[in-house]
């Protein structure tokens, strides 16, 4: 066996020769991930309408986007989708989770299984799913109909998140609680809630961004007007590219960049490490 | 003053030795003095404590589940039911008991769609192991301190919208653009040669949409893995690459599959890909479930086409799960 | 099952007669499914006494003690605080306060918040909960530590701010789960007898769960010892250590030779060599087989005294320690004794024993006990 403090060549987690092949592939892999991103925002700042000629810097494409009524109008309807859908899903899934890591009776595993369909489901599916029961009960595709779906989806994020979470916790804490005089209810409203407060606030950043994005639920559940951002963009994709949706893109890239890089840290801010285990919970 | 103060029933054939292994059988206290992290879960669990808490938490499961439960099973109840539906004259579907969907899926125009699927997301799949393979490995075993910021580094830009990344992807793909023209330079590619509106086109268009998927359970798998055993690898084997097949693959096989299933599951249901990157000849059962919900208007067809795919996943599911059971009954062995 | 015999020990503890005791369990039985993880426990806790429970893992201890906190329901039998009997009653409507092993702190806030937290939730109003937690961080040395997070703290502050944070409710009983278990040995040991020094102090009951022997019986004024589930002694110190109820507790508390035998007219008779005397034992049967527990430390190895039982034997290893030597004693095939000696007189460091010489060993009949 080499536990090999005494070979100075060699690093600390790995063996002596570096694998070429692979940091050229990983170098590659980075250029691939990071060049259509970076074309999109370059040629936001475009002054042509090309996509394959910079011409010259410009701010046209983003000036348009503030004065399109009807994407400023799509731009509102997705923060409104993203604030409600985050606030609900926050509500019932931290209570889901809650139940969840405590109930462990039949009820329990059942609920605990309904919570995993989402996560093993085709976005398609879920979303066809929610239009036919929308259509089905006589209610009318509008922004509140992509609310309720993005609510129901987002669930599993924040139960899955918290769940394991909660079950890191130390029984003993909440038992202290008791012990000291508080009922069930407040040594969850004092203790635990405060426990949990920084992955609570992870995952609200983290489903607002991901239902700020989402395209494919939205799409099948949205009415005709207003439709969300995302399901604007893939119109203009699809039936001819106008340039401003480089301006979009890049704005929208910048948020949800934003507020990753935000839910990841926040565990940081609470002066606690490794705040990038949300990732293990994806 | 003798030995009477003992309180209880008398102790026949009293073995001391008996403490640890009873206590193990019977899993309610631990090895005290121990760190208390391993403590505290097992005293949880059989405990329960006060009889009222589990109300309180039932209570709590409620609203959730009871929530999750009509929106998404019944939702996919829905589906399920619909798919054996007719559609009438003027186009409005109707529930019915008729099988007349599932038999339309096998035709020959239906079957080559679910096929053609089927192999996009395998070859995706594949795609995925090998790039992200090195890339983790890369990462895991050489990034020293900047492997947590270089793992964000592949995460952050996957969250950024689905949409606008497979839309610039497509530019960088597109017959003028920047691949092509590099490829072109060095040779590797024709004046004619194209990348969109090809089946290539739509398998990169997936592998670029989700194989963050991929990236992230090999990295962990990899992360944990005792790098003494790559070593002790290269000591018996040697070569690199015969200590990737024989060590590190083995060691990270469950990070793979898991992988896999995380890949196959989005690619699978993708219709975005196909649009942006593929022609006719590239629709995938994505294009065909949007096209009957949206253009053709025939839901029950469309709720057939679901299910069946629904159906090709949940056995690509039982096959990952039984894998896993095996791996896991192997471990313990 | 066998009625108990509690009361007159407990009688014996302290001056406590006539009061009610503080803690009085009654038959308690706690199982999951099919195992017992406690059966039978009856036991009287005197108010002011310091009380260990003690017994390897798995002996029941902390299930006892999670009872009488009301973290555990017992499924049989009823636990008495101050003759109340608080059986169904949670945790938050008990006059007990924990320590737990993990401290249990509220990481979120601070030490000053920890401690009230009590008080609070019982109405006291500010002036007295400034008042009081104020008292207590002085008490244990904190003060200057009011404003930090738990976080922030040592293992021994944060210990220490578990035990304000009990201590300031002035509950009837403090039950501590093995609250030194995490401590490094100095500071355990100094933790111990402040411990001891806060309890003298306050006079509040202390129920103290421990594995470790020498805590128990540095720290009690009375302690239990339980193994799987059942007690097997409750007494003093003193009378668990020197006159041990069964063969559990005398090899728990501490290294105790068994020499197996056959009692017979005042004597253990060994199965291959002679008879040791003893003297008359109560509950002994003639003729049955019993174990004759001895302490090193009370063997003799040379200036054997009159009156002895006496017995020779082959120096199979020696073990120099220090302060004291061991030496391993074969005194007939497969019966093996240890024997400790002070390493007082110097002179004595050149004719030590070693392996393989014979050598006669002895104790007097009133040091060792017969264990069936």
């Amino acid at each position: 066996m080499t536990t090999s403090s005494a070979a100075p060549r060699r690093t600390r987690r790995g063996t002596d020769r570096k694998p070429r092949f692979a940091i050229a592939v990983t170098a590659a892999f980075f250029a691939l991930l990071y060049l259509p991103i970076g074309v999109v925002v370059l040629f936001s700042f475009n002054s042509q309408r090309s996509l394959t000629v910079f011409k010259d810097f410009s701010l046209r494409w983003y000036t348009a986007f503030f004065q399109d009524p009807v994407l400023l109008e799509s731009l509102g309807m997705s923060l409104r989708v993203a604030t409600v859908a985050m606030a609900g899903s926050l509500i019932l899934g931290v209570t889901l989770a809650l139940g969840l890591v405590r109930c462990r009776n039949r009820l329990g595993s059942l609920a605990g299984l309904v919570m995993l369909v989402p996560l093993v489901t085709p976005e398609i599916v879920t979303g066809v799913a929610a239009m036919l029961l929308f259509k089905g009960m006589q209610i009318p595709l509008s922004t509140g109909t992509v609310m309720l779906a993005e609510i129901t989806f987002s669930i599993s994020y924040v139960t899955v998140i918290l769940r394991s979470r909660i079950a890191a916790l130390n029984p003993e804490v909440e038992e202290a609680a008791m012990d000291l005089g508080a009922t069930r209810w407040q040594s969850l409203r004092l203790v635990t809630l405060p426990a949990l407060l920084p992955s609570i606030l992870a995952s609200a950043v983290l489903i607002f961004a991901l239902v700020f994005d989402d395209f494919v639920l939205a799409y099948f559940t949205t009415g005709v007007d207003p439709q969300p951002l995302p399901v604007r963009i893939y119109s203009a994709i699809r039936f001819g590219v106008k340039p401003t949706i480089n301006a979009v893109g890049t704005l929208m890239l910048v948020g949800s960049i934003a507020l990753i890089a935000l839910a990841l840290f926040i565990p940081r801010l609470f002066g606690r490490r490794g705040g990038l285990d949300l990732l293990s919970g994806k | 003053m003798a030995t009477q103060n003992t309180t209880g029933p008398a102790q026949p054939g009293l073995h001391p030795d008996d403490g640890p292994t009873r206590a193990a059988a019977a899993g309610h206290e631990h090895p005290t003095g121990r760190p208390h992290q391993d403590r505290r879960h097992t005293r949880a669990a059989p405990d329960g404590s006060a009889g009222a808490g589990d109300r309180l938490w039932t209570l709590l499961m409620l609203p959730g589940s009871l929530w999750m439960t009509a929106f998404l099973i019944g939702s996919l109840a829905l589906v399920a039911t619909l798919a054996f539906g007719t559609t009438d004259p003027l186009g409005n579907p109707r529930f019915g008991l008729n099988p007349e969907n599932f038999a339309a899926l096998a035709e020959p125009a239906y079957r080559a769609v679910m096929l053609r699927s089927l192999g996009y997301a395998l070859l995706t799949c594949v795609i995925c192991l090998v790039v992200a393979y090195p890339v983790a490995y890369a990462i895991a075993l050489y990034g020293g301190r900047f492997k947590t910021l270089l793992i964000a580094a592949i995460v952050v830009p996957f969250f950024a919208n689905y949409l606008v990344r497979m839309y610039g992807w497509s530019v960088v793909l597109s017959d003028d653009g920047p691949l092509l023209g590099v490829l072109r330079a060095i040779g590797l590619a024709g004046d004619g040669t194209r990348i969109l509106q090809t089946a290539p086109g739509v398998v990169a268009g997936l592998v670029y949409g989700f194989i963050v998927f991929m990236i992230i359970p090999l990295y962990a798998a990899l992360e944990r893995m005792d790098v003494s055993l790559i070593e002790a690898g290269r000591d018996l084997y040697g070569g690199p690459l015969r200590t990737f097949f024989h060590v590190t693959l083995p060691a990270t096989r469950q990070g793979a599959a898991a992988g896999c299933v995380l890949v196959f599951l989005p690619a699978m249901g993708d219709f975005v890909s196909a649009q942006l990157m593929g022609g006719p000849d590239q629709i995938m059962i994505g294009n065909l479930i949007q096209d009957k919900f949206f253009q053709g208007q025939n839901w029950p067809l469309g709720s057939a086409l679901t299910m069946l795919m629904m159906a090709v996943l949940f056995l690509g599911m039982l096959g990952y799960l039984r894998r896993t059971r095996k791996d896991e009954a192997e471990a313990v062995r | 099952m066998t009625p108990v015999t509690t009361t007159t020990t407990t009688t014996a503890a302290g001056p406590a007669t006539g009061l009610a005791p503080a803690v009085r369990l009654d038959d308690v039985c706690k199982r999951y499914g099919d195992s017992h993880a406690v059966r039978d426990l009856s036991l009287d806790i005197a108010p002011g006494e310091f009380f260990s429970l003690l017994g390897p893992s798995g002996c029941g201890k902390t299930t006892s003690l999670r009872m009488i906190g009301g973290f555990t329901d017992p499924s049989d039998g009823a636990i008495l605080l101050g003759g109340k009997d608080v059986t169904a009653l949670p945790p938050n409507k008990r006059d007990v306060n924990t320590v737990f092993q993990s401290y249990a702190l509220f990481d979120h806030l601070s030490v000053s918040d920890n401690v009230a937290f009590g008080l609070k939730r019982r109405g006291v109003d500010r002036a007295g909960i400034r008042e009081r937690v104020a008292m207590m961080l002085e008490r244990v040395q904190l003060t200057e530590l009011a404003d930090r997070k738990p976080t922030t703290l040592s293992g021994g502050q944060r210990q220490r701010v578990a035990l304000a944070r009990a201590l300031v409710n002035r509950p009837q009983v403090l039950l501590l789960d093995e609250p030194l278990a995490a401590l490094d040995l100095k500071l355990r040991r100094q933790m111990q007898v402040e411990l001891k020094q806060i309890q003298r102090e306050i006079g509040i009951t202390f129920v103290f769960v421990t594995h470790d022997q020498d805590e128990a019986l540095t720290m009690s004024d009375r302690m239990a010892v339980l193994n799987d589930g059942r007690m097997q002694q409750c007494g003093t110190p003193e009378d668990v250590y020197e006159r041990p109820a069964n063969s559990f507790v005398a090899s728990f508390m501490g290294t105790s030779n068994m020499v197996p035998g056959t009692y017979r007219d005042g004597a253990v008779v060994m199965d291959e060599g002679p008879a040791l005397p003893v003297g008359p034992r109560q509950g002994i049967a003639e003729n049955s087989r019993v174990n004759l527990a001895i302490r090193p430390e009370k063997i003799w190895l040379s200036d054997l005294a009159p009156g002895m039982a006496r017995v020779t034997g082959v120096v199979r290893e020696t073990v120099y320690s220090g302060p004291t030597t061991t030496y391993l004693i074969e005194l007939t095939p497969g019966v093996t004794v240890s024997v400790l000696e002070q390493n007082t007189d110097r002179s004595r460091m050149e004719d030590r024993w070693s392996g393989g010489e014979d050598v006669e060993v002895g104790w007097l009949p009133e040091h060792c006990l017969v264990l069936n």
